[in-house]
This record gives structure tokens, C-alpha cells and sequence, in this order.
């Protein structure tokens, strides 16, 4: 088995601690691997936050323990006991992709310890566990955007593409479908890839053999890109929509001017962040990275946010229990990507954005309430 | 299904088979000579991938970051076979397929490192990425380019094997590693050239998979190690021919998996994984495989 690599992202607050506590908070994030945008734009998003806020009320200073999974199930599974066991964290952060939350997930909920994860939207995710809680909106609600969106804009038949392996993937294209034939959209087809995979020639032959208006692209960037890619250069001339596993530039620079056109839903769209959390935040990250904020980033922060909120109204912090109370109970969060109220599921309801590959940049069209 | 897209389809099954075809050759090389399951395969491909964007990247022409990658992925080979292998010659070869899969981490982690995994958009130059249609059929140049470049890579490798002095001493080696030395033939030296070649085959099999799918990242040749090494066992391991065939068997599979059984298409590793089992089933060498544990290429 491979070793985890270890981040400590917090080497400069030494200096300040005397007699104040030290809190713990651990991250699992894909550092690294097939999804490794995800985890690095998190982690950047996460490192804007800490450097905004590492204090809490009672003048306890945070820690966060950064843990790479390399994007694989096993590794997020093994990071989280680590992190509770050895660690002895307070509350875990993370991952991004769904089917790693599902691994971390039953972990935290034996070991009472709060996690939030502030970008899995597979509704699996936080079902039936007390003690998971997410930061962001689900796939039901994604799928919707996507599919009322594509059909209100005459994309009335579409073909849609699954990754078979990631449950989100699953969960959107279960979504869409139910919400594009629900609008009176007609769903030419399916075709299934699995994300490691680099050719979908034959997927693409079969999509242009059912000539739909609209490919609902269900997976994550790297196989977006490289799908929309081999869709146009067969001649497929349908836009592509898809949710927030292709929102990175990634998708650009890979898809090229092939990418152009492919929509997709957000959590977030600096163009339409208009709260002062939100303006801060992009301003920070903007002086920091030289680059537009991202969504993955936004969220992270947002999710680490609700943590220390959520630590603040405990007498006694490191209360894993009290800190869990909190967070689930979290109610008009004034977060960057919005203002966010946990269900009681553990799900976030809250707005979501449509954005749109044009000229090379994510260009934002509209926000979605909920 | 109506016929255009069938053709269609076929074509990316030559597209996709060819793709394994190259890589495995490497693969079975190797095996063939040495016994060794090189499991560092895909990775000197990755490394001969890198090499060729980053050379390509900072202004080098592509044809000359092309020879270059390759010239890096033969050291790494050589290097690897020096540092790793070669203090194991005599150690059961159990340990040996160990310490290729140590290699194999090690080149996954160390790009990991020096260069992140974030995948990157690698850039061929047009004649190579070019798109030709006949009769509504889509073409994309690598389709033609490809399996040309794996029958001449296949031609010269039996033709060195079989024609030249080097090539005798590689297939004496694979009879027997104590005689040939005894002959006065430094083994060594024909070993390094064994690694030498089966890595730069590696690294032309990267470029080709960078330019077909221009995504690369530190863990690109995992997967693509795998389909080769099962394109290589389905051929027969250890015959050159043999992983040529068990390539465009194994890329068929999957494009017909995907074609016509659209619903089972997240399955179809699944399904030809299976086709490699039943294979093996009836008959165990594979393919080309022979059944004297001498007779090999």
C-alpha cells in the first residue's frame, strides 16, 4: 500500500501558541491522481480561509491536519481513521468526490466525529448519518438545473453520459433524466464510460448515431474534456451540459476549442458574488493567485467556516459532539458561495449557478434558487 | 445499427487496438527475455510522455522532443534495470516482480512530485491530430499513423532479433543467462539493451497515447500498463507477434462491448478481462504463445 502524503499546512503558527489550545481539524482531499484539480483547488480555497480566520473565539488557534488520497476510496477511508486514531481531530473536512465521502462517511459516524464535506452532492452521502454533514446543494437539485435549463432553451431531446464508476455521476444522470422528461424532454439514450478511461470513440459513435440536441455529461473534467474533444472532432455539433465535476480549467486546456459551448452547473461564479464574505474572499484569492476564484475553493472555505462557527457556540471546542449539534443546526450561514441552511438530512439548501465555456474563461448565465 | 456507424466503430476499434498493440510489444520484450513482468512499463511510458511536453513546452521542435523522450525513457530503463534489477539477477523471481511494482510507485510518485497531478493538455502538432473524412466516416490521422508505426517497430524487432548478432545473444539469454556467459557474451550489456529498447518501444507507445488522447498526468500509465500487459498474456507473453494480436483483440472487445451492448458499456474492462480468462482457459500460452518453455519470439 502507498503511504499518504502528508501536508502539514500550518507550519506558521508556532509563534503564537502559549498557553492558548490547539484545535484540530482534519482535511482528506485528491492532492493527487485523476481528480487532482478537485483537491488542489480546495485546498487553495482552504488555505485563503485560514489565513482570513485561524482563531477562535476563546483565542483556541486552529490547526489543520492536509491529508492527499489520491483520489482513490480506499486511501480517504484509510486518511480518516488516521486522522480520528492517530490525529485525534475535532472535525474532518472533505473529499470532493462522492463515492470517497461514502468511504469516509461511515468512519466519522462510528467515531462521533463531525464531518462536513463541502463538495460531494451524491444525496448518499449524508443519508441516514448524524454526524455528516455537506456545505453544498445535492445532485437532485443539479440535475434539475441542467435539465430545465437545457430544455427551457431548446434542447428538447437529449443523450446522457454516465461515468459508471462515480456515484455522482449516477446520482446527476438519475437527476436529469427524471427533470428533463418530468419538463417534456425525451431521452434519446445512454452511454457509459468509466472516469480513467481516454478513449470514448466508440460512446461518441453511438451518441452521434442518435443525433440528440443536447449531451447531458454526467462525469468529471478529465473525461469531459477529452469526450468533448473526440465528439467534435466525429462531428458531433450538440453542446455538451454537465454539472460541477467539469467546472475546471482543466476542461479548457484539454478540450481546447472544443470545449467551447459546454455548460455546466456551479456552486459558485465569482461574476455573481455580490455578499461582502464573498467579495473578501474573491479579493483575497485574487491577490494571492492571480486568477479567477474557483468553485471547489469557495466551498472549501465555506465548509471550514461552518466548522469554526460551529466550534465557536461550544463552551469547550473540541466537544465533537457539541460541535456536530452546531454544524447541523447550521441556519443562515453567510458563506462565499452563498447564504446556506443545513436541512435535516445534513444538506445544504442553497442556490446554484449555470456557467458556460466561452472564449477560452468560464463565463457565467444565470443562478438557480432553490 | 446502420452500416456508416459500424464502419465508424471498426475504425475505433483499430484506433484503440493498435494503441495497445504498440505498447504491449515493450511489455513482452522484457518478459520474453528475462522473465520479468516489467510492471515499471507504463510508467517509462509516462516518463517518455512527460519528457516530450515538457521539451515540446519549452520551444524544442516536436520531432526532436519525440527523439529526446525517447533517449530519456531508455536511460530511465537502463537505470532502473542498473539500480534495481540487476543486484536481484540471481534472487527468485518473485522478487524481482516486486521490486518492478517499487519502480512503478516510485516513477508515479516521483513525477507526482515534481510536477503534480493535475492533468495536462499535451500539444501535437497539427499533421498528427489532423482529421479526414471519407464518405461521413471520421479518420482521425493517428488511426493511419499508428498502426503503421507498430507493424515497422515490429518489423524491426524480429528482424533484429532474428538477423543480427544481438539479437541471437537476447534470444540465447532467454534460453539461459549462465551458459551464454560462459560463451564469452557480456550478459550485462545485452540485458541493458533489452531495457534500452523496451523502454524507448515505451516511450513511442507514450507519445502516441499523449497525442491520440492529449491528457497526461504522473498516473496515465496504470491503466494503459495493464490493458498492455493483458494485450500481451492474450498474445502469448514472451512472442513480439503474439502482443500485436492480442492488442487489436483486446481493443475490439472493447469497442464492440461499447457499440453494441450500450447499457454494459461501464463493464467492458469487465468484459474483456473475461475474454482473457477464457483464453487462457483453453489455451493457457495464449495465442501466439508456444507451449515449450524454450522456444520463444
Amino acid at each position: 500500500m502507498k503511504k499518504i502524503t502528508t501536508i502539514v499546512a500550518s507550519a506558521a503558527l508556532i509563534a503564537s501558541i502559549s498557553y492558548a489550545k490547539e484545535v484540530k481539524i482534519g482535511v482528506v482531499l485528491p492532492l493527487t491522481g485523476p481528480i487532482a484539480a478537485f483537491g488542489q483547488t480546495s485546498n487553495g480555497g482552504l488555505k485563503i480561509a485560514y489565513a482570513q480566520r485561524h482563531k477562535l473565539k476563546n483565542g483556541d488557534t486552529i490547526k489543520l491536519i492536509v491529508l492527499d488520497d489520491r483520489g482513490d476510496k480506499v486511501e480517504a477511508a484509510t486518511a480518516t481513521k488516521r486522522l480520528i486514531d492517530k490525529n485525534h481531530v475535532t472535525a474532518i473536512l472533505g473529499e470532493v468526490a462522492s463515492s470517497n465521502s461514502m468511504a469516509m462517511a461511515p468512519i466519522a459516524e462510528k467515531a462521533k466525529t463531525p464531518m462536513i464535506t463541502h463538495a460531494s452532492t451524491n444525496p448518499r452521502v449524508t443519508k441516514g448519518k448524524k454526524f455528516v454533514t455537506r456545505a453544498c446543494f445535492i445532485d437532485p437539485f443539479q440535475g434539475a438545473i441542467q435539465a430545465n435549463y437545457a430544455y427551457d432553451h431548446g434542447y428538447k431531446t437529449a443523450v446522457i453520459v454516465t461515468d459508471a464508476k462515480q456515484d455522482y455521476s449516477v446520482g446527476v444522470s438519475k437527476a436529469f433524466k427524471k427533470a428533463y422528461l418530468k419538463r417534456g424532454g425525451k431521452i434519446l439514450g445512454r452511454v457509459l464510460i468509466n472516469s480513467g478511461d481516454k478513449d470514448f470513440n466508440a460512446q461518441v459513435s453511438t451518441i452521434k448515431s442518435k443525433m440528440p440536441s443536447i449531451v447531458a455529461f454526467t462525469g468529471y473534467y478529465p473525461e469531459g474534456a477529452l469526450m468533448v474533444r473526440q465528439a467534435r472532432a466525429m462531428g458531433v455539433k450538440a453542446p455538451f451540459i454537465g454539472g460541477d465535476g467539469v467546472g475546471f480549467p482543466e476542461l479548457i486546456k484539454i478540450g481546447g476549442k472544443a470545449a467551447e459551448g459546454f455548460m455546466y452547473s456551479d456552486h459558485f461564479n465569482e461574476a455573481a458574488a455580490t455578499s461582502p464574505v464573498a467579495k473578501a474572499y474573491v479579493k483575497a484569492f485574487h491577490a494571492k493567485y492571480h486568477k479567477p476564484a474557483d468553485s471547489m475553493g469557495a466551498l472549501a472555505a465555506d465548509g471550514y467556516n461552518m466548522i469554526l462557527d460551529a466550534m465557536n457556540k461550544c463552551a469547550d471546542p473540541t466537544d465533537k459532539i457539541c460541535v456536530n449539534k452546531n454544524l447541523r443546526a447550521t441556519k443562515n450561514f453567510q458563506g462565499v458561495t452563498g447564504v446556506i441552511n443545513i436541512n435535516k438530512n445534513g444538506d445544504a439548501v442553497k442556490s446554484g449557478v449555470v456557467n458556460v465555456v466561452k472564449n477560452g474563461k468560464f463565463a457565467y448565465l444565470t443562478t438557480v434558487n432553490p | 445499427m446502420d452500416i456508416l456507424t459500424f464502419m465508424q466503430q471498426m475504425i475505433n476499434g483499430i484506433s484503440l487496438g493498435s494503441m495497445y498493440a504498440l505498447i504491449a510489444i515493450g511489455y513482452t520484450l522484457v518478459y520474453g527475455v528475462l522473465r520479468l513482468i516489467n510492471f515499471a512499463h507504463g510508467d517509462i511510458m509516462m516518463v517518455g510522455a512527460f519528457v516530450a511536453y515538457l521539451a515540446h513546452a519549452s520551444g524544442v521542435p516536436f520531432g526532436l522532443a519525440v527523439i529526446l523522450a525517447i533517449i530519456v525513457a531508455m536511460v530511465t530503463g537502463i537505470l532502473t534495470d542498473k539500480i534495481a534489477y540487476k543486484p536481484l539477477r540471481n534472487a527468485p523471481k518473485i522478487s524481482l516482480l516486486i521490486t518492478a511494482i517499487g519502480i512503478s510507485f516510485f516513477l508515479e510518485n516521483l513525477f507526482n512530485v515534481l510536477f503534480g497531478g493535475v492533468p495536462r493538455a499535451f500539444s501535437a502538432p497539427d499533421y498528427l491530430t489532423k482529421i479526414m473524412h471519407f464518405q461521413g466516416i471520421v479518420i482521425p490521422m493517428t488511426v493511419v499513423i499508428i498502426p503503421v508505426v507498430t507493424l515497422v517497430l515490429l518489423f524491426i524487432m524480429l528482424w533484429i532479433l532474428n538477423k543480427t548478432k544481438y539479437g541471437m545473444a537476447i534470444r540465447s539469454l532467454a534460453f539461459d543467462i549462465p551458459t551464454v556467459k560462459l560463451m564469452g557474451i557480456n550478459a550485462d550489456f545485452i540485458i541493458m539493451l533489452v531495457f534500452a529498447m523496451g523502454s524507448g518501444l515505451a516511450a513511442i507507445g507514450g507519445i502516441f497515447y499523449a497525442v491520440s488522447y492529449p491528457s497526461i498526468d504522473p498516473l496515465m500509465g496504470v491503466i494503459v500498463g495493464l490493458k498492455a500487459f493483458a494485450a500481451a498474456v492474450l498474445g502469448g507473453i514472451g512472442s513480439v507477434t503474439g502482443a500485436v494480436l492480442g492488442g487489436f483483440i483486446l481493443g475490439f472487445t472493447e469497442i464492440v462491448v461499447v457499440a453494441f451492448m450500450p447499457e454494459l458499456g461501464g463493464y467492458k474492462d469487465a468484459f474483456a478481462f473475461v475474454f482473457l480468462i477464457l483464453v487462457l482457459l483453453f489455451k493457457p500460452t495464449g495465442i501466439m504463445g508456444q507451449d515449450l518453455e524454450r522456444s520463444r519470439f
